[in-house]
Parts: structure tokens; sequence; C-alpha cells
């Protein structure tokens, strides 16, 4: 029936360009946006989860099983939809994304700080504690700028699962890329060519940030390695000074 | 705002349908995982293979598997290839094979790191006692490789159990499926909503405290043996 049109077109997809770019501007906009928000709340949570106050610690745990455990698409059906009608709270499309998002990484990411800060070798906290820094003088000078390094792949891991869980966004309306591509898809009736493409520009998104991140991770890896080399070191000058 | 009046009775109400639409989640999950299992032990003997280009191939093939989102990858399977190749797929069979791509590729890499992780002096032993590759690989180094295997296996099957969620957008009529549809009559969409994420979080939560119960099983097991 469709013999006279071409069996694959992507004619269509060089016309809706433009949609196709802003949407993916979106669509990274959206996941940059609560993986921030993500990371500021899971700093938070990790801190209460070490805390040395119970209820802190009980509160924490119980928020990152909450997100942990719960499906975005039913986080953002339940802020999007849910909360207007039962708190009267308006939340507009993009906004309930970015907080959909933030709130589910930022249960990982709670998980991912917490193991890295306990990371941090103990004597450096009572080392900075010795040399009469305040507790959280410790924290930002100390053990946070450590703990960062060992948490920049997992931090990195979790920005490419918002790249892609971005997509889901489209099913509040969010005009990102997969919304972008239904539309089109549906208007030029061409779904498999918009799909691809669609899940090819997600595709480069991911590769291009996973490459970042590996080469960061070497970076990082590198820099902790001569530092390690360079107190080994010292040690021997010690002790061959010593003997 | 004027006093919002919760009305949890619809969830009670609608529960034989909450029920059924859990049902049909997990047999989607399930069905996915299957197909992820089958598909991620193809890339892992690929990725492990003695010849280059099958490796490549196979990295090729689990980079697009999990760099592509899940529900681009279900909207591509459903109405992409099914209409382009005129393969009459069912929402819930589109559903599946979308879970089983994705589920595919992070199973590839349990399975990689899990066969990695066995000592290659046992693969050697093996031979040295005359096993075939075959026999050394089933007997020796798999039964080995499966108790790294599992517990990952389940977390990346809890992953599908979540994703499988979106299934209700092509139209399976899963949990989420009956809430929207109980709450555009009732018009609960908050406490249909809640009642479905207290469910997947009991189900997660509990599925990886299963996990971690089966992981301390497994290492009992190994630190004897």
């Amino acid at each position: 029936m469709a013999s006279e049109q071409p069996f694959f077109d992507f004619a269509p997809i060089w016309q809706a360009k433009s949609l196709l770019i802003e949407g993916f501007g979106i669509a990274m906009f959206s996941a940059i946006a609560g993986i921030f928000f993500a990371i500021l709340l899971g700093l938070v949570v990790a801190m209460m989860r070490l805390s040395r106050y119970r209820v802190l610690r009980a509160i924490a745990f119980i928020y990152t099983q909450l997100f942990r455990g719960v499906p975005l698409y039913v986080l953002v059906l339940w802020i999007y939809f849910g909360l207007v009608f039962a708190v009267g709270i308006d939340i507009p499309r993009i906004p309930s994304g970015i907080i959909a998002l933030a709130l589910l990484n930022s249960g990982y990411l709670s998980e991912t700080f917490r193991s890295g800060i306990l990371a941090v070798d103990k004597g450096q906290r009572e080392a900075g504690e010795a040399l009469g820094l305040r507790p959280w003088q410790v924290n930002r000078f100390i053990v946070l700028p450590q703990a960062g390094r060992i948490v920049v792949p997992p931090t990195g891991n979790q920005f490419v699962d918002a790249i892609k869980d971005s997509a889901i966004l489209s099913i509040i309306g969010v005009p990102e890329l997969m919304k972008i591509a239904q539309e089109q898809a549906n208007m030029y009736y061409r779904p498999f060519e918009f799909y691809t493409v669609a899940g090819l520009l997600y595709l480069v998104a991911v590769i291009l940030v996973s490459k970042g991140i590996s080469r960061l991770e070497r970076r990082l890896a590198r820099f902790s390695r001569e530092k390690i080399e360079a107190s080994s070191d010292a040690d021997k000058t010690v002790s061959e000074v010593g003997g | 705002m004027d006093g919002y009046q919760y009305n949890w009775d619809v969830v009670w109400q609608s529960l034989p349908e909450l029920r059924q639409g859990l049902i049909i989640t997990l047999q989607v999950s399930i069905v996915g995982m299957a197909l992820a299992v089958v598909f991620g032990l193809l890339c892992a003997i690929g990725r492990l293979s003695q010849y280059g280009y099958l490796r490549k191939i196979s990295i090729v093939i689990i980079d697009f598997s999990r760099s592509i989102p899940l529900f681009v990858l279900l909207f591509w399977v459903y109405y992409g290839l099914s209409l382009k190749f005129s393969i009459n797929l069912t929402a819930f069979q589109a559903g599946a094979i979308a879970l089983g791509i994705t589920g595919g590729a992070y199973m590839a890499e349990v399975f990689r790191g899990g066969i990695n992780a066995v000592d290659f002096g046992q693969r050697e032993a093996a031979l040295a006692i005359g096993l075939t590759q075959a026999k050394a690989f089933n007997l020796v180094v798999f039964p080995q490789a499966i108790r790294i295997i599992i517990p990952q296996a389940v977390n990346v099957y809890v992953g599908l159990l979540k994703g499988a969620t979106i299934v209700s957008v092509i139209g399976v009529a899963d949990m989420i499926y009956v809430a929207q549809y109980v709450s555009l009559n009732s018009f609960t969409p908050f406490e249909m909503y809640s009642a479905v994420g207290v469910a997947f979080i009991a189900l997660t939560v509990s599925i990886a405290g299963l996990a971690y119960l089966l992981e301390m099983r497994l290492n009992r097991g190994r630190s004897r043996g």
C-alpha cells in the first residue's frame, strides 16, 4: 500500500531538526539540573546517615530506601498529577520532571557519598581534629575533598542514568527529545525513523559523557597514585635517615 | 486551597484490579529478564571470545543496548520495528523485548565480571588434570562464577521490574495503567499513585533483602570450600 513511498525516509528528520535539537537541549538540561540537585540532596542525606543522632540516621535510611525503590515513572506521575490534587501545589512540567530526577538520583547518590566518606582513612579525620579544626572544617577541608575523588566515577554513572531516564519525562508532556520524537513520528507517520534518530542522539550523549568521566577518572587516579608514591618515598627517606 | 478530601477507599476498592496489574508487571519483567539472561550470556560469550572481531561486535552491541533509554527502545520496538517490518507484536511482547535488550547489556557485564572474577589458576588446574575446555568451564569455572553472578543478577532484575512500569505507556494493563484508569474516573491520582509507589517500594526492598540473604548463603559455601 505504501509502494509509492520510500521504505526508509529520513527527510522528515531533517525538516524537524531544529525541534529535535531543542528537545535534546531540554533533555540535557533536565538531566543536568536533576543531577545537580540530587548531588546537593544526596550530600545532606549522606551526612544524616553518618550522623551521631539515631533519628537523623533513621530518616536518612528511610529516604534512601524510598527513592531507590520507587520507579521514576510512578514518582513523576505522583509529583505532577498526585500533588496537585492532594496538596494543591501546581508544579509546572519541567520543574516536576527535575524534582523527580533529583529525588530518585539523590537516593542512589547518598549511598555513594556515604561509602565515599567512609572510604577516607579515619586517621585523616583524627589528624584534622588533632590540629584543632572544627568538625565542619574537618569535613569541608579534609574528608570531603578526598571522598570527592572516590565518588566521581559512580556520580558520573548516575548522570548517565539521569540522561537516559529523562526520556520518561515525556509522559507528563515535558517537551524533551522523546516527546518531540513522538509528536513528529505521529505527524509524518515515520515512527521507525524518528525513534531511531532519538535513540542515536541519546546514545551519542551517553557515550560522550561516559568518555568524559573515564578521562576524569584516569586523571584523578594518576593524581592519587603520584601522591601515594610521593608519600612512600618520603617514608623511605625518613626510615633511611632513622636507620 | 480548599481542604482536599482524601479518599483511600478507592485504593481498597480497586485492589483486585491493582493486583491483576501487578501480576502483569511481574510477568513482563520476568519474561524480559529471561530474554536478558539469554541475550546477556550471548554477549558475554562474545566479549570473552578469543576472536577479536567477535569481541568488538559484542562491545558495540552492549554499548548500544545500554546507552539507549528503555523508553526509547520500547517505542522503537513497538511502533518503529513492528510497523516498519510488519511484525505484529503485542504491547506485552514489545515490552518484554525492550526490557530484554536493556537488561541483556547489564547481564552481559554481570556474566563477564563473574567469570573474570574466578581465579585463572582454577581453569588452568582443570585443564591440567585433563578436563576438556567445556568441562573445565561447566564444572570448575561456572559454579564459582555463579556465586558472584546471582546477587548481581537480582539487582538487574530489580532494575527491570522498575523499568517494566513504563509498559503502561503502550497500553499494557499493568499496575500503573490501572492506577491511571481509576484515578481518571475518581479524581484520586494522589491516592492511587501513592499506593502503587508503596507497593513497588515494598516489592523492591524485599527482593533486595532476599538478594542479600542469598549472597550471605552463597558466600558461606565459599568460605568453607
